[in-house]
């Protein structure tokens, strides 16, 4: 097809070993406009499969986070919810033109994507609170053993408006329009099933997002995050730490989903930008610049804690270093990190409100987070951070075939 | 053929439907109307419901004016114990006053600079209650149930029982476009799911419950009268039980006096079980005028 609009590719250019699609490319490199195709906005990423998308999946440059309250009343409503939503996120993933309305019925679709929905590297994850699991719905039995409301950690300043939920959708998509496309289609699709409870999108640099994982975004502390993630590239690793299997005492329906983890955590910016650099390096534990270990040189350099057993280098209370220790017995700890920078109004003391949104999975809640979060407490980067939402949800397992849908293990586990 | 009977009654009933619920301003439900079959399926662009509808709008305006002219009856009384300096009397009419006009204020806002006197929130001014332009019924409110005094308020109270009778003789006037009068079914219902759910509409006084009960009655008069002219059964059966789950809900709230309990009752949990059936309901209803095919 690409040959076609280009009549000087010869037979010579694509034994010359370039293909059409990498010499269309330069083609168009020349006037240098993006299209539909260069700006990434056909990317597609597959809906059905042993996991949900939008978990290991690379993150994009957008993100928004929907915790709703699920006003369906009875059991019997709880099937209809999951299939519309798997139809309309199955839809919304892949892309596609938009029916046509009767110009006197209010259209279907939003339209804010044009008249054809475009897949923009769309994933909606979605997962279950431990509220889900309360008396309405007979799912007790089925309740994840590590579910739980998310408890309130020493430094927190929980916001009740801002916490918790029986459902929420992860979207992550190029931009935030695709994303709030998707969240209207559903709410357009679910009228007295789900009510939004609470919202927050949340961004990271496209030029960053375009590295692929090569380079490390950096958070609203200007210091990089996530540099010492797992790898979601090696199976073993995930299989390991991140999805439920069947060897984790999980209900059977569990085995392929994932405990999630999202807390809104506001950073007291204003505070954090008058304090000495050495300081702000010390609570971290890595040099601000390079982002590399405190009396090391690059960024992936592995901090040598047992040479250091007074923390002379990194301290004991470091972020760094509490958060994982690199000791015997901490490797169960880890967690696949997968968050996003947010910035919405002003405070009510007229400061900025943004941080981070802090996003992570775990095959085992306890292990994992939790744990985690527990060795933090007390850090010294407590003075400078404010957790005042989120909660602690399980994402479902994926979406095997087009004929399954989201959540059915669930519902036939009770 | 039966069903044509029963349709050809639904048809019967749209003016006399009307005038019963013209005689009862609190229950709108017409003995019989919602227990009467559906009418039945004919093919959309055979159907002569021009006359069937200009029937139900005429029968909808005579409604409109029967609460315009109730509003002016009750808010005379509410003014009267404010001018009297009556506090509690004051508080206790205050809801029932405001439900005539609760009933079909998308038919009010024909006339946007009246209701900015009638029913103007101080949450529109960047001055709050301070500000001059702050009059009507939720400054009275404010006065009654978060000052708790009538004190000053002679001249608001005068000035709203002039906008009542202003109100009617408008209503009166006027010729209401259909879009407006269908529209109204669906209006009443954003209006609860926009700002009414939340309780920002009677927050001194908390009687949101009373609002949410016009709101939806008004409304249910307009799909009454429309209902005939709805072939389509799965829609008609699934409106009519949104509204049974609201009145079932609201029914639980009632005080023994007839009146609501306040609003400050009800739990996040309650509020979200009101939220089902009226996002159900704002739904279905956007699809009404595409349905009668009134643009």
């Amino acid at each position: 097809m690409t040959d076609l609009s280009f009549p000087n590719l010869t037979r010579r250019h694509l034994l010359g070993g370039l293909g059409a699609t990498a010499f269309a490319g330069r083609a168009h490199a020349e006037d240098e406009t993006p299209t539909a195709a260069t700006a990434g906005t056909l990317a597609v990423q597959p809906f059905h499969g042993p996991h949900q998308a939008g978990i290991i999946t690379p993150q994009p440059a957008a993100a928004l986070y929907v915790a709703f309250d699920v006003l369906a009343e009875r059991r019997a409503d709880l099937a209809p919810l999951m299939r519309t939503l798997t139809e309309r996120l199955a839809f919304l993933t892949r892309g596609g033109a938009v029916p046509e309305t009767h110009p006197q019925l209010p259209p279907r679709d939003s339209g804010i994507l044009g008249p054809t929905v475009l897949s923009d590297n769309l994933t909606a994850t979605v997962s279950v609170g431990a509220s889900l699991f309360d008396y309405r719905f007979g799912l007790a039995r089925a309740r994840p053993r590590h579910l739980g409301p998310m408890e309130r950690f020493s430094n927190d300043a929980l916001d009740p408006a801002q916490c918790h939920g029986d459902l929420l959708i992860q979207f992550c998509s190029n931009t935030a329009e695709t994303n709030i496309h998707a969240l209207r289609d559903v709410i357009k699709a679910t009228p007295g099933l789900l009510a939004p409870r609470w919202k927050v999108e949340g961004f990271l640099p496209p030029h960053v997002v375009k590295t692929m994982g090569a380079d490390t975004v950096r958070n609203m502390l200007g210091f990089k995050d996530g540099t010492a993630n797992l790898d979601a590239r090696d199976p073993r690793v995930m299989d390991r730490y991140v999805w439920v299997g069947q060897n984790h005492g999980e209900p059977a329906w569990a085995v392929g989903g994932s405990y999630q983890v999202v807390r809104i955590i506001r950073t007291l910016v204003e505070r954090w930008d008058r304090t000495p650099l050495g300081e702000q390096e010390a609570i971290i534990g890595r040099h601000k610049g390079s982002g590399a270990p405190l009396r090391q040189s690059h960024e992936r350099d592995t901090p040598d804690y047992a040479a250091d057993p007074n923390g002379e280098a990194v301290s004991l209370a470091a972020h760094i270093r509490l958060a994982n220790p690199r000791l015997p017995g901490t490797e169960d700890n880890l967690i696949l990190r997968r968050s996003y920078n947010y910035s919405r109004g002003i405070t009510a003391a007229g400061q900025l409100d943004m941080g981070l949104l802090f996003v992570c999975y775990q095959a085992d809640l306890t292990a994992g987070f939790i744990t985690v979060q527990n060795r933090l407490s007390g850090e010294g980067l407590e003075e400078y951070i404010r957790p005042i939402g989120g909660g602690y949800f399980f994402a479902l397992p994926g979406v095997a075939d087009p004929e399954n849908t989201l959540g059915e293990g669930l519902l036939a586990a009770t | 053929m039966p069903e044509i009977s029963h349709r050809d009654r639904d048809r019967c009933c749209v003016a006399g439907i009307g005038v019963a619920l013209l005689l009862s301003l609190g229950d709108v439900r017409p003995a019989g109307a919602l227990d009467a079959p559906a009418s039945t399926r004919i093919a959309r662009a055979a159907r002569p419901i021009a006359l069937d509808l200009a029937a139900a709008l005429a029968a909808y305006k005579t409604y409109v004016v029967g609460q315009a002219d109730a509003f002016v009856r009750e808010t005379a009384r509410f003014v009267a114990a404010i001018q009297g300096g009556r506090v509690a009397e004051a508080r206790g009419l205050y809801a029932p006053a405001r439900a005539p006009y609760e009933r079909i204020e998308p038919l009010a806002a024909l006339f946007p600079d009246l209701i900015k006197r009638l029913d103007v929130r101080s949450d529109e001014f960047e001055l709050r209650e301070r500000d001059p332009a702050f009059v009507g019924f939720h400054r009275l409110e404010f006065a009654l149930f978060a000052l708790g005094t009538t004190e000053g308020m002679g001249e608001f109270a005068e000035r709203l029982a002039a906008e009542t009778v202003i109100l009617r003789d408008r209503m009166t006037a006027v010729a209401i476009p259909p879009a407006k009068a269908v529209g109204a079914a669906s209006a009443l219902i954003e209006g609860i799911a926009s700002t009414k759910i939340s309780g920002e509409e009677e927050r001194y006084s908390r009687t949101d419950l009373w609002d949410f009960q016009a709101n939806i009655e008004g409304s249910k008069v307009v799909f009454v009268l429309l209902r005939p002219l709805l072939d389509d059964h799965a829609f008609v059966a699934r409106v009519e039980r949104s509204y049974k789950r609201i009145e079932d809900l609201l029914a639980r709230y009632r005080a023994p006096d007839g009146g609501f309990q306040s609003y400050d009752n009800l739990t996040a949990r309650d509020r979200n079980a009101l939220k089902g059936p009226i996002t159900l309901l704002a739904e279905d209803l956007s699809t009404l005028r595409g349905r009668l095919n009134i643009d």
